[in-house]
């Protein structure tokens, strides 16, 4: 193993507190359900998901302009 | 307008310009579920691919993000071989164009830590998942903390999956 190599890895396993308290909260179903897909599959996802973000995006504008 | 991968990385890929996928768009390459806004990508600084990139984004309009309307800002060889990193937005959306990157340095630098995907239709590189976790935390912004407790467990979830 090269050194470089050896530091990259070290780092992964670096344990922050900060960071380990975020990793609670993360949805690992989520992140499972995205390993099964192809790389391709996990854009569209985000792709699509996107559209949802911007619809919901839209929808708030309409209903703060219609007072 | 948010990040529009189906069009931008088709686009450099078909004009051969040598690039690694980092940032959301690698994050998400490797399964994360988090929103992004732009494509980042670091590129190779020599001059051919610097033309490459020009002719690429040239006929999209590219202008600095966040700038006021009217500079004299023109996206040419010249301009890249000056600058380094670029924010841009464009017609086909907003992306980063990265000379160097905190913690991981040139593309030729960051080479040995991506690997080649194939993104809609035509192959990429992309960095490790490994790497993208040592740079989101080079980067040191309060507002990555969450994405790396994702990347992390990401990690950890691609390694049970192996082992």
């Amino acid at each position: 193993m090269n050194s470089d190599l050896g530091r990259l890895l070290a780092a992964v396993d670096f344990c922050d507190p900060v960071i380990d308290a975020y990793k609670k909260d993360i949805d690992r179903t989520l992140l499972r359900e995205n390993l099964k897909l192809s790389v391709d599959d996990r854009f569209q996802k985000f792709e699509r998901f996107l559209e949802y973000v911007y619809e919901l995006q839209e929808a708030g504008r309409r209903a703060r302009s219609s007072g | 307008m948010g990040p529009n991968f189906r069009e931008i990385l088709p686009l450099l890929a078909r004009n051969q310009v040598r690039f690694i996928l980092i940032g959301g768009g690698a994050a998400i390459a490797h399964g994360s579920a988090k929103i992004t806004y732009d494509v980042d990508v670091a590129y190779a600084r020599d001059p051919e691919n610097i033309r490459s990139l020009v002719k690429a984004l040239d006929p999209y309009a590219p202008y600095l993000r966040g700038a006021p309307a009217g500079l004299p800002f023109r996206f040419d060889e010249a301009t890249v071989q000056a600058g380094l990193n670029f924010t841009l937005t464009t017609a086909l959306g907003d992306l980063d164009l990265l000379g160097e990157v905190t913690g991981g340095g040139t593309h030729e630098q960051l080479l040995p830590y991506s690997q080649e995907m194939e993104i809609f239709g035509l192959k990429c590189r992309v960095v490790s998942l490994e790497k993208l976790i040592q740079l989101k935390r080079a980067a040191g912004r309060p507002k990555d903390l969450e994405a790396l407790a994702e990347l992390q467990a990401l990690l950890e979830e691609r390694s049970k999956l192996e082992s």
